[in-house]
């Protein structure tokens, strides 16, 4: 790049902040940026205000030195310096920039400085800290990118400015909405209720015998709820373990005829809301259910909450966690080289000794690995305890009594919040020791393969024996929630009619054209059209993580993965409590918005996406990229043309993951829903909460409805990728 | 489009992590010329090529191309083009799409970039081609697309790294002469990697010889293989046999050299004398039946064996067992045969050491 060139590209960052200091309102406005009253008050109003006004005319002087930073960094850009000197002074000019700008942005709170040595340094501060706006949120993304272009000018990654800036823009939202949150909750943990930082308190509310008292064991009355969570989980770890293995075994190692019905039955649960099962478990277990109803029509047996509590939620789990086992076993039992198999035969043994000898000890590190996730998405479940836990109550639904319910003790969320993502992240520590060292399963690639062996006899009995008739209630219980919605009142009155359908989703024609009168239309739109935006965000924010992750060579790579590798093992609960501590107050106060909802799902999900994409990423050959580098293809180009095209379906898969989970996630937004943002989800939770199961049902199969729709739209509107005859591996072309 | 332009390195060094794959380097490669970089696997030559490409950049040192400090430049902006091992062809674009790839980037318009992919295309023979997807041609097929896409960008610089290893052996003479024959006719400055020592000697202006990360030797390709300066270069520039003799100074910059039996007068820059380590060539050396006074080295056929074009023969010797080969095939020697080898001046080669 030629001098000037380099000069113009150093100058956008710096502009684009001091152009947000004097045309943008530095602080969000009540009613958003639509209506352009403010731009009026630019110059004059403390509210709207633009940071030039607001340092140098309306005593907001803290302001300035944040302004100063982006002056000298624009100074910088211009003068004539060496490359490797601008990057310096320009990385120095976004670094102090950031620091002026977090340190305004924390040292100051509602009620003037948040720290006495504050009050002492500087004296009373005539002002409070507003939520930061569209000039603030501006001239701070510019401060890191100033950084990120000053590093790349040094010959950091690679001295590209977009990797630079990519690389800085996951760091800066992973720690502001991931990391961020979670240190809030650990901040939380320790403060009463007057906000005061009291150490020993952290403790005090983790010793509470309501957590860790073992009195069930001793035959009277309720265990802590801590227990309660661990024993849940792992009775979920073992049996969707036990189950996904059958699953896997079946689908892979016999001549069973139905795979593909199996394979349909173990995806449906995830594009249904997780707690559709527990609806169909109340409506066959529950206290009007069929087989209440059944034993008082024939034994006169009085109906009873039988199902409500641990065995309830247990089911429920099962239930809808054995498809997770499924897919991560069957990868497992694929994985295990039939040439191993074969070799063991020609060794004498027969079938069941081969089973028992080398193909089981080969899957055990995947068997530990579908406990683990079991283990993880037990504890991280909140509507089937919520709707089915009745006494029995673990430590999601604790949390969510504790933020939402009469107690409205937050410390206390706060604790209880530290403690499951304990949990959490030690299952998943675990997890990460066994899939990293012990695992043997490999596929080799080469065309060594062999025929799987078929399952011994014996083994197959047993598969059969678990799996069909685990597969036969799954098809019921789905079969009774659709007969759910159609029927009068379930228990009562079996006559067949969509009024369910018609309250939810009712549209009539008035005056002034059509009006949506169904009670579902609400929560419906918002879920569709926050879910629409939410899931590329996630595809595009993951996939790129993803690029820089698998492509890209700088410091604080691995530290990166880490991370967000962490953030897909916090439970959603304690996502949900963290945003709420993190953003209800100013710097950064969206609580009661749609935004906060997005931001939620987008940095719920991207794990999700980053793993997938850089699954895929990993199969593309890596020269092709650098071919491109060689070829005049900047790496926004690179990614355009390139990596994209070939990742289609890694983006599929994203997009698709994005937008199911956004509509089918509880645990996080049922903190963050407000009466003018209702999700689906939400609102079915309150429906079942309050016993209209017809309406909680009929909505739950428009979701399913729904989702399949976008599925096939996704699918429709990204296309495939054609790689010409020999379709297939996605390597450079090879001799 | 832009000169040919010459590559400077001054003390580079890369590392990653703790282990230094380049260990302080410098070399200069002259516009239009073709240098080689040579040396067994892992000795550190892609990631030397990968540094002019800037896809690597230098942990130390600094790297200019047409005199120009790029040190801190990134592949995008070096105006270096590359073939890769792999070829590294976008699989999801046709041949042409292929070539036009720089083209676009650089900013041509979509006609005129396809002119000129068409013109590189016939330039490497595959005129016709255009439409094909890269996974509907041989190995030999895109390897010339993989050339034809980096030389229609007419880069200052032209790397490639080990572009013919996946190609059979008769393709691979054939493509080494049509790259070398473009790069004369078109004054490309190129530098080029292999780890095949007749390949680099068939191509090369010059050759840089690497070892464990570090330049051996750099020189053309007579020098390395008749004045190879150290054990390593005589024993991967070709076959020889390492032995050691007693060196005796004769005066004229000739040195006469003791191998058992025979004495040989060869050139020598410095004078010794004492224990000489020698390599000796094995093409050179004639297999006569054993006569008395012969003057050559006396030995006994070890082990013989006939691969058509010659005969190769392990020779136990008074200075260890030598490597020598014979053109002679009709009446081979038997094994357990006495024999007396006729050492010549110009397969003796005195090596530090
Ligand atoms: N990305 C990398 N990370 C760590 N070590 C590397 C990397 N690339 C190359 N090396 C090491 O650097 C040395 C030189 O590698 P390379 O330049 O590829 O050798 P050559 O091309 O001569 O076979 C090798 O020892 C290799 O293991
Ligand atoms: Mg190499």
């Amino acid at each position: 790049m030629t001098r000037a060139g380099e000069r113009g590209a150093a100058l956008a960052w710096p502009a684009l902040g001091l152009a947000a200091c004097v045309l943008l309102p530095w602080y969000a406005l009540q009613d958003g940026l639509g209506s352009l009253g403010w731009a009026r008050e630019l110059w004059n109003s403390e509210e709207s205000g633009a940071a030039f006004a607001l340092g140098l005319s309306l005593g907001r002087w803290w302001l300035l030195p944040t302004i100063a930073c982006l002056f000298a960094a624009a100074i910088t850009a211009l003068l004539p310096l060496p490359r490797a000197r601008r990057g310096t002074l320009l990385a120095l000019c976004g670094a102090a920039g950031i620091a002026c700008f977090v340190a305004q942005a924390l040292g100051i709170g509602l009620r003037g400085w948040t720290a006495d040595w504050l009050t002492g340094l500087f004296g009373e501060l005539d002002g409070r800290q507003f939520g930061i706006g569209a000039g603030g949120a501006v001239a701070g993304i510019a401060c890191v990118g100033i950084v990120a272009s000053g590093l790349a000018l040094r010959g950091a990654f690679g001295g590209d400015a977009f990797v630079a800036g990519a690389v800085a823009a996951v760091i800066a939202s992973i720690v502001l909405f991931t990391a961020w949150p979670i240190l809030r909750i650990l901040v939380q943990a320790f403060q009463n209720g007057d906000g005061a930082f009291v150490p020993s308190l952290l403790l005090e509310r983790l010793s509470a015998p309501k957590i860790w008292t073992l009195r069930c064991l001793l035959g009277g009355g309720r265990c802590g709820v801590a227990w309660n969570t661990l024993f849940l989980a792992v009775c979920c770890g073992v049996g969707t373990t036990a189950l996904g293995l059958a699953f896997a075994l079946i689908a892979t190692r016999t001549g069973f005829r139905y795979k593909r019905t199996l394979r349909v039955l173990t995806v449906l649960p995830i594009i249904t809301p997780p707690f559709v099962i527990g609806l169909a478990l109340i409506l066959v277990f529950g206290r009007s259910g069929l087989v209440n109803q059944f034993l008082e029509w024939a034994f006169a047996v009085p109906p009873t909450r039988w199902i409500y509590g641990f065995q309830g939620v247990f089911l429920a789990q099962l239930f809808a966690f054995t498809p997770v086992a499924f897919l991560v076993l069957i990868g497992v039992v694929e994985g295990v080289s039939p040439t191993l198999e074969e070799a063991s035969q020609t060794l004498r043994a027969d079938r069941w000794a081969t089973f028992t000898t080398v193909s089981l000890p080969l899957m055990k590190p995947g068997l530990a690995n579908a406990f683990l996730v079991g283990f993880i998405e037990s504890i991280a479940d909140f509507g089937n305890p919520i709707v089915l836990g009745g006494d029995y109550r673990v430590l999601s639904t604790e949390i969510y009594f504790a933020v939402v319910g009469a107690q409205l003790d937050y410390g206390r969320a706060a604790a209880l919040g530290l403690l499951l993502l304990a949990f959490a992240l030690g299952a998943f520590f675990l997890q990460r020791r066994i899939v990293g060292t012990g695992s043997y399963a490999t596929i080799s690639g080469k065309g060594d393969a062999g025929l799987p062996t078929p399952l011994p006899a014996a083994a197959r009995r047993v598969a059969m024996a678990v799996a069909l008739p685990w597969a036969a209630i799954t098809a019921l219980l789905y079969g009774f929630a659709f007969l759910g919605g159609v029927v009068k009142v379930w228990g009562r009155d079996y006559t067949l009619t969509l009024e369910h359908y018609v309250k939810a989703f009712a549209v009539e024609h008035g005056a002034n054209g059509l009006i949506w009168s169904g009670a579902a239309w609400h929560s419906f739109w918002t879920t569709v059209k926050l879910a629409a935006v939410a899931a590329p965000l996630t595809a595009l924010l993951g996939l790129l993580a993803a690029w820089l992750l698998v492509r890209q060579r700088f410091a604080g790579r691995a530290a990166l993965e880490f991370a967000t590798m962490l953030s897909f093992a916090v439970p959603g609960t304690v996502i949900g409590v963290a945003y709420v501590f993190a953003f209800n107050v100013p710097p950064l106060e969206i609580t009661g918005s749609a935004l906060i909802i997005v931001l939620c799902f987008i940095f719920r999900n991207m794990p999700v996406g980053v793993r997938a994409g850089m699954a895929a990423m990993s199969q593309i050959d890596r020269s092709l990229d650098e071919a491109s580098a060689t070829l005049r293809g900047r790496a926004p180009q690179t990614l355009a043309f390139v990596v994209l095209p070939l990742l289609r379906p890694a983006i599929v898969g994203s997009l698709i993951y994005g937008f199911v989970r956004a509509v089918t996630t509880v645990s996080a937004v049922v903190f963050l829903v407000t009466a003018e943002y209702e999700l689906a989800t939400t609102y079915i939770i309150l429906r079942v909460i309050n016993g209209d199961y017809g309406l909680a049902v009929a909505y739950s199969c428009a979701l399913i409805a729904l989702m399949l729709v976008a599925i096939l739209a996704i699918q429709l509107a990204v296309g495939d990728r054609r790689l010409g005859r020999r379709a297939g591996p996605t390597q450079g072309a090879r001799a | 489009m832009t000169q040919p332009a010459g590559v400077e390195f001054h003390n580079v060094v890369k590392r990653y992590g703790d282990v230094a794959a380049v260990t302080g380097v410098s070399f200069r490669v002259d516009a239009g010329t073709l240098v080689t970089l040579l040396g067994p696997s892992g000795c550190g030559k892609t990631t030397t090529l990968r540094m002019i490409a800037g896809l690597e950049l230098a942990s130390e040192g600094r790297i200019e191309i047409a005199g120009r400090d790029v040190t801190a430049v990134g592949a995008t902006q070096r105006d270096v083009s590359m073939v890769f091992q792999s070829y590294a062809l976008f699989p999801h674009m046709s041949v042409l799409e292929n070539v036009c790839y720089g083209l676009r980037r650089s900013g041509i318009a979509r006609e005129e970039a396809g002119r000129r992919a068409r013109e590189g295309l016939a330039q490497v023979g595959l005129a016709g081609y255009e439409e094909r997807q890269p996974s509907e041609l041989s190995g030999g097929q895109q390897q010339r697309v993989a050339v034809a896409r980096a030389l229609v960008l007419r880069p200052s610089v032209l790397l490639f790294d080990e572009p013919l290893s996946n190609l059979d052996a008769r393709l691979r003479r054939q493509m080494r002469q049509e790259i070398r024959t473009l790069q004369q006719s078109l004054g490309l400055t190129v530098v080029y990697v292999t780890h095949d020592q007749q390949e680099a000697m068939a191509v090369s202006d010059r050759i840089i010889v690497m070892n464990k990360g570090a330049i051996e030797q750099d020189g053309t390709p007579r020098d390395l293989y008749e004045r190879p300066a150290t054990p390593f270069l005589a024993r991967f520039m070709g076959e020889s046999n390492p032995a050691t003799g007693i060196a005796r100074p004769l005066g004229n910059g000739r040195i006469a050299v003791r191998l058992g039996e025979a004495e040989i007068a060869v050139a020598s820059p410095r004078v010794v004398s004492g224990s000489v380590t020698v390599a000796i060539r094995p093409e050179t050396v004639r297999v006569e039946s054993r006569v008395p006074n012969s003057g050559g080295l006396t030995g006994r056929v070890e082990a013989a064996s006939y691969v058509g074009t010659h005969m190769e023969y392990g020779i136990a010797t008074t200075v260890g067992s030598l490597f020598v080969v014979c053109p002679r095939v009709e009446r081979p020697l038997p094994v357990g045969h006495e024999v007396d080898l006729l050492l010549e001046p110009r397969g003796v080669i005195l090596v530090d050491g």
